[in-house]
């Protein structure tokens, strides 16, 4: 129980801590945090409308499907990446007995699930308002495949922490494959709305699942016959176990 | 106050492993102690794993007393927080109160308006400060010392060495340091590393002694 209590203590005093550095102790500070992604959002769906939705008369509720689907994949895509460089990043600290490196993951995963709720929120919360769009049909069946990323984020994002102990190099194999996924991850498009053959490739990615699963809880009668959440599951428990077993084993293995 | 119970603890080095502890067992009394012994015997290491930062590989290390962190560093401060805001975060993983905490170090430190300066700024005679006002804010029964009272001016130097004597009567210092002088200020009692084997003495001489000869051959 006391050692429960050092956690929770230790993981807060780091959120604090990681929301003061996060952004080069500019100014504004943490409000960077919230302010870049809702540009880059906004951004990337007034581009993404000229190229598709302009000709078709449905602009808000494309921006809307884009900012669902973005929203969701950024859950995923950023809190990995922010987990990713949590030794490094929080070295120096360990050298207070109680800090553990899980505690400064568990504080990045914190502090990047406030912000991206936080982003969903003003993005989405700007369309309902001044674009005329729906607000979102059922929230908790939104929250499940949302929690369900932030999971495969921990995971993902443990996994390659500890990866990264051996090979720094790793960092870079996940923005290769990153990148790419942008684009299959079904940001734009829906899973069936394409070809059957392909549609069963893209299945094995399970950022679809979560993506479309947050979609399904967002809008009333979206049709998504394919999305299977136990997927999504299985992945955050296999790259879950791998990360927390590898941390385990590989503890004292660089000092 | 530290029990050791067949503890284990070796580390890779080019060309094999080098062992620190080799099955060691013993009861570390309540004393100032020194730590002795060459150069890449384990003194630091051993010190770390007194406080609970590394775990042995074999055995079990037992402390029922408050325990600082090897003292002698600033690297965790956190270059771009102020000194306030690096001493909150000590205060908030130690559960101390944070702006009771924060006064005590303003007192002790001696930064002036440096102290809400990013630690970067610091010159290593400041950032030595910030770290030692830190320690001294925390009340540890056990402070692990790793080559710090060399840091700091005459007068700085003197004010530590009050601090610790003030401690004293709830406060002892467990030590590691090149200056035999240093030991011999601090330290009543000593332990020599020497490949795997510890051994305790009494008076801190004796330790000198053997530490002496271990050098000598």
């Amino acid at each position: 129980m006391k050692t429960l209590t050092t956690h929770i203590r230790v993981i807060l005093a780091l959120v604090l801590r990681e929301s003061r550095v996060r952004h080069g102790r500019s100014k504004a500070g943490y409000t960077w945090a919230i302010v870049e992604p809702v540009l880059q959002i906004t951004i990337l769906t007034i581009l993404f409308r000229e190229f598709r939705g302009g000709s078709d008369g449905s602009g808000a509720e494309f921006a809307l499907f884009f900012a669902t689907g973005v929203l969701s994949f950024n859950m995923f895509r950023n809190t990995a990446a922010y987990i990713m460089n949590a030794f490094e990043a929080n070295r120096a600290l360990f050298n207070y007995p109680m800090v553990k490196p899980i505690d400064a993951v568990l504080a990045r995963l914190v502090l990047d699930l406030a912000t991206n709720i936080l982003v969903m929120a003003i993005v989405l919360g700007f369309q309902i308002t001044f674009m005329d769009v729906p607000p979102p049909e059922h929230v908790p069946l939104m929250a499940l495949p949302l929690a369900l990323l932030a999971l495969m984020a921990l995971g993902a994002g443990l996994s390659l922490a500890v990866i990264k102990r051996f090979l720094p190099s790793a960092q870079n194999l996940y923005h290769i494959i990153m990148g790419p996924a942008f684009f299959v991850s079904c940001i734009f498009f829906s899973l069936s709305s394409i070809p059957t053959q392909y549609r069963m490739i893209l299945w094995w990615n399970p950022l679809v699942h979560g993506v479309e699963g947050f979609r399904v809880g967002y809008f009333a009668d979206y049709s998504a016959p394919d999305i299977n959440l136990l997927y999504l599951f299985t992945w955050v428990c296999c790259l879950n176990f791998f990360g927390f077993v590898g941390e385990w084993l590989t503890r004292f293995k660089t000092t | 106050m530290i029990e050791l119970q067949n503890v284990s603890k070796s580390y890779t080095i080019k060309g094999g492993r080098r062992n620190i502890l080799n099955g060691v067992s013993m009861a570390l009394p309540w004393d100032n102690i020194a730590i002795l012994g060459r150069n890449g015997a384990g003194k630091s290491t051993f010190l770390r794993m007194i406080a609970g930062i590394e775990e042995p590989d074999g055995g079990d290390i037992r402390r029922n007393k408050t325990i600082s962190w090897p003292l002698g560093f600033r690297g965790s401060f956190h270059r771009e927080l102020s000194g306030v805001e690096n001493v909150r975060f000590v205060a908030r993983i130690y559960g101390q109160d944070t702006e009771e905490m924060v006064e005590k170090v303003r007192d002790f430190a001696e930064l002036g308006q440096f102290y809400h300066e990013p630690v970067k700024t610091y010159s290593s005679g400041m950032g030595a400060r910030l770290a030692f006002g830190v320690s001294m804010a925390v009340n540890f029964e056990v402070y692990l010392v790793d080559e710090i009272m060399a840091v700091g001016d005459a007068r700085f130097k003197a004010k530590s060495k009050k601090a610790f004597q003030d401690r004293l009567p709830y406060s002892r210092l467990v030590m590691v340091s090149h200056s035999m002088n240093n030991l011999r200020e601090y330290c009543q009692t000593g332990l020599v590393l020497d490949s795997g084997k510890m051994t305790y003495y009494e008076d801190i001489e004796d330790a000198i002694k053997r530490y002496e000869q271990l050098n000598e051959a």
